[in-house]
């Protein structure tokens, strides 16, 4: 019997953002057509949509296949997809006009202003966040699909 | 296989094969421990993940404004 296993790690993968995009979705109704808030949330939509579902079933599924040969914790695999999404959503950020960089700080959405100087600390508070989440979400998921 | 080479195999595996000193069987059952491990609690968390949690909320709770920019990337 065909067990598939690496379709239930891309399912297993893809359920958090999966699960967190109609809640986006319902802030995003809330915030641009109640509120009437002039910020472009419709490009910022796109990679949370169009992109981190599928990357993190991906990533899954490259940890699958990797981690018999690399012994890497689940969690430890989890926090390096902010080194590949970070560039990836920036990128992506600033081709739509949703991330400006400006002389004293970055501009997200057109209305978040981050000085640069909590890039690190940022970036330090997404590790840990990827961590976790992998760890005790993703992690769960594969357990109780029978990959991990 | 005849019946010459099955009596020289069997020879062999004595050879190769130590000889199971003492009592064969474990003292008690096993099996009851498996049960209960497999119905225990999973272990707490450790205290490095605790930290990192905190660590969150607390940039969170400093730094809302950061809060979209990390919503965008989940």
């Amino acid at each position: 019997m065909q067990t598939h296993p690496y379709l239930r790690a891309y399912l297993a993968g893809a359920f958090l953002p999966t699960l967190v995009l109609p809640l986006l979705l319902t802030v995003f109704v809330v915030v641009r057509i109640v509120l009437k808030v002039p910020v472009p949330i419709e490009q910022a939509m796109i990679f949370p949509m169009a992109v981190v579902p599928s990357l993190f079933g991906l990533w899954n599924m490259l940890w699958l296949g990797s981690h018999a040969h690399t012994g890497a914790p689940i969690g430890l695999h989890g926090a390096m997809l902010p080194l590949l999404m970070a560039p990836v959503g920036g990128w992506v950020a600033c081709s739509l006009g949703v991330l400006q960089f400006q002389s004293h700080g970055m501009v997200w959405f057109a209305a978040v202003h981050l000085p640069y100087a909590l890039l690190g600390l940022g970036w330090l508070a997404a590790l840990a966040g990827y961590y976790l989440v992998w760890k005790y979400i993703v992690g769960l998921l594969n357990r109780v699909l029978g990959i991990a | 296989m005849n019946s010459h080479n099955e009596e020289r195999m069997k020879k062999l595996l004595r050879q190769a094969l130590p000889r199971v000193e003492g009592q064969p069987e474990p003292a008690r059952d096993l099996w009851p421990a498996v049960l209960r491990r497999m119905d225990a609690h999973p272990a707490a968390p450790p205290l490095f993940d605790w930290a990192l949690l905190a660590g969150l909320v607390a940039f969170a709770g400093f730094f809302p404004a950061a809060i979209p920019v990390l919503l965008y990337y989940l």
